[in-house]
């Protein structure tokens, strides 16, 4: 889909170019992480792609057609760029934001119209809420939420995107990331994506190029690969001692052994039959599912104490996830949610079963040649806190 | 999308909190609104109410008389109300364009220097300025030594580097990032330059008008030195002839010119300034 070709760029009065020669390709439907540590070239090389940086020398194929030396303006309108300080127009509504090359490419008004509020509502945001408002007027994480929007305007085959969550606080940048996820399994988008953080390529990333000076691809392979075969010792060096935690990103929740005789009940049921079951059972805490045993509530014995319908009492369930979800999105899905388990449901939300904190450290313990991360691990999910 | 759903919106409950919290200051600011509106205007009518009942209680001698006429005041203040549009209007035609090119990525290596300039420009006083231009035009044989186009021409040189200055500084300080995405999406540099750059940028240029046009009241007092007219006319007139109602009055009137066009501008400035900065 994406070629680079020999790409260069040598910057005036430098000697050593700040790219050099990189050849790669980008399969179409990927998600392309370029990694590595600060000025190695990783910016360059993803700015020359769309020639907000114009290469020395090299070729730039997309989708078959040479791109090196059409018109920028034109070959920018096809591809998507999100930038890590976002760059939103602070002077217009995040509806005019959002239909910046809609506008460009001449769509009509109502059109556009129809696509931006569709592209809010699929990054998440009321179009009725925020349409007409000013960027000034929003959180950083759904200013990058307007900015994928910007990005996706024109349904460009291409995106390109520099370092994205990188200035969005942890929790709201992982959510960021695991709804781009899922978005990217509907839009199957090619994507080239920078990053100076390992763990979020290892995330985000179909493929991974790490990169070394001057942007020499030190390994460009998957995920998997990279953790379990780093071709060189920089690789080995920069994917760092913490990779048995990465490795959560690689194990899949269905590869795990979960609970699945957890404490039921239906949320149509009379209140003292559950309680009565809460207290016979040695569980702290029941789960109530609703008519398509889709998890509903969590009840604990205190929550009797107050006269409320059943379907209002407890918590609601939170931190769902499905089976193909990595024990990494698990564990953060848990230390997100309240009651520090995560539930495993089918694709169609129905209930599976409980993965809970020990499941994790049992497979992490299951893990070999692992004894010192180990520590590290098991001092960061610490199950007590967790579940507190 | 799925979990986004299931948990809560921090982010929204923060901002549904903030607009409460908004409506109350929009209330107050609505108020501190209103009293800005009317205080210079009313400041201003009760200054000239003060001065014309004062001057009814004076005894005037006959050129004071022949000087301090409705008719003499207001063509006066029309003149100087003339020359200031007149210099505004040509120093904006040319200063504007000046600063968009030395902003240009091709001309940029000049505009630390212009700006200099501007700065030291800044520092010579306005009365020293005019009477080199006034020498000049004298020694100077195909210029007119009198009149409107030399006064023009002074009050044009004076209040050009403000607002290039402006221009330049209003232009330089948009966010590059908002520029990098423009250029990034497919935005030309022109659509760049006209649909980001010089909005962002409005808020400083309309600063640096406002001073100009508040400087080139002040000076085209001096266009009398060219036998420009205006009110300082009146002043001088007073001045010389000794005359303290006269200068009182000529004062009073430049002065309320020179708040009333600030005041002007300071509405205009708020009309232009875009509203999500």
């Amino acid at each position: 889909m994406i070629e680079l070709k020999e790409l260069t760029k040598r910057y005036p009065g430098t000697e050593t170019p700040a790219v050099d020669r990189l050849t790669m390709e980008i399969p179409r439907g990927e998600i392309v992480v370029f990694v590595g540590p600060s000025g190695c070239g990783k910016t360059t090389s993803l700015k020359m792609i769309n020639r907000i940086i114009e290469p020395t020398s090299g070729q730039i194929i997309l989708d078959g057609e040479d791109v090196t030396d059409v018109n920028p303006d034109q070959l920018r309108r096809r591809i998507g760029y999100v930038i890590q300080q976002i760059g939103l127009f602070p002077h217009v509504t995040i509806e005019d934001n959002v239909a910046t090359v809609p506008n460009l490419l001449g769509w009509d008004r109502d059109r556009t119209k129809a696509r931006v509020d569709e592209l809010l509502d699929v990054v998440g945001l009321d179009p009725d809420v925020y349409r007409n408002r000013y960027p000034k007027e929003l959180s950083g994480g759904q200013r990058q939420r307007v900015g994928v929007a910007r990005a996706l305007a024109a349904d460009p085959p291409v995106l390109l995107m520099d370092e994205p969550f990188g200035a969005i606080d942890p929790i709201t940048r992982t959510r960021l990331q695991n709804e781009f996820l899922r978005l990217q399994q509907e839009l199957k988008k090619t994507i080239c994506f920078v990053t100076h953080d390992i763990d979020e390529a290892i995330k985000m990333g179909d493929r991974i190029a790490i990169l070394q000076e001057r942007s020499i691809p030190a390994q460009f392979a998957t995920p998997e690969e990279i953790l379990t075969q780093p071709a060189n010792d920089f690789v080995a060096d920069f994917v760092g001692s913490g990779s048995t935690l990465k490795r959560l990103k690689l194990t899949r929740v269905r590869d795990v052994t979960i609970t699945t005789d957890a404490l039921l009940g239906r949320i149509d049921e009379d209140k003292h039959v559950l309680r009565q079951r809460l207290q016979e059972s040695d569980w702290t805490a029941m789960l109530l599912l609703d008519d398509e045993r889709r998890p509903a509530r969590w009840l604990r014995a205190p929550d009797f104490l107050h006269d409320r319908p059943v379907a209002e009492m407890g918590l609601p369930a939170r931190a769902m996830i499905e089976p193909q979800a990595t024990l990494s999105d698990a564990l953060e899905e848990m230390l997100l949610g309240s009651a520090g388990v995560a539930i495993v449901v089918d694709g169609r939300g129905a209930f599976q079963g409980i993965l809970d904190v020990d499941d994790i450290i049992t497979s992490i313990q299951t893990m070999r040649d692992a004894n010192a991360e180990f520590y590290r691990a098991s001092k960061l999910i610490d199950p007590a806190t967790a579940i507190a | 999308m799925a979990v986004s759903t299931a948990l809560p919106e921090p982010d929204q409950d923060a901002a549904a909190l903030g607009r409460s919290e908004d409506a109350a200051a929009t209330k107050r600011a609505k108020r501190s609104k209103l009293v800005r509106y009317v205080a210079m205007p009313g400041f201003l009518l009760l200054l000239n109410v003060a001065t014309f009942l004062w001057l009814s209680g004076q005894d005037l001698d006959s050129i004071e008389r022949r000087t301090l006429t409705a008719e003499n005041l207001i063509g006066k203040a029309q003149e100087h109300v003339w020359l200031t549009l007149l210099s505004t209007t040509f120093v904006l035609l040319l200063a504007i364009p000046f600063g968009i090119l030395a902003t240009r990525p091709r001309y940029r290596r000049f505009a630390p220097g212009i700006i200099g300039l501007g700065n030291a420009g800044q520092a010579i006083p306005s009365f020293g300025m005019l009477a080199l231009l006034f020498y000049l035009f004298r020694v100077t044989p195909w210029l007119p030594s009198t009149g409107t186009l030399p006064v023009v021409v002074a009050l044009v040189g004076y209040s050009f580097l403000p607002i290039l200055r402006n221009t330049m500084v209003g232009l330089d300080q948009v966010d590059s990032s908002v520029l990098e995405a423009g250029r990034g999406m497919g935005m030309s540099e022109r659509r760049v330059l006209r649909r980001i750059e010089l909005p962002l940028a409005v808020p400083v240029i309309l600063a640096g008008i406002r001073t100009a046009l508040v400087l080139n009241v002040g000076t085209a007092t001096l266009a009398f030195l060219f036998g420009g007219g205006g009110l300082g006319d009146v002043v001088y007139n007073g001045l010389s002839l000794r005359r303290i109602p006269i200068t009182i009055v000529g004062a009073v009137l430049v002065a309320t010119l020179a708040l009333l066009v600030d005041y002007i501008a300071s509405l205009i400035e708020e009309k232009l300034t875009p509203k999500g900065l």
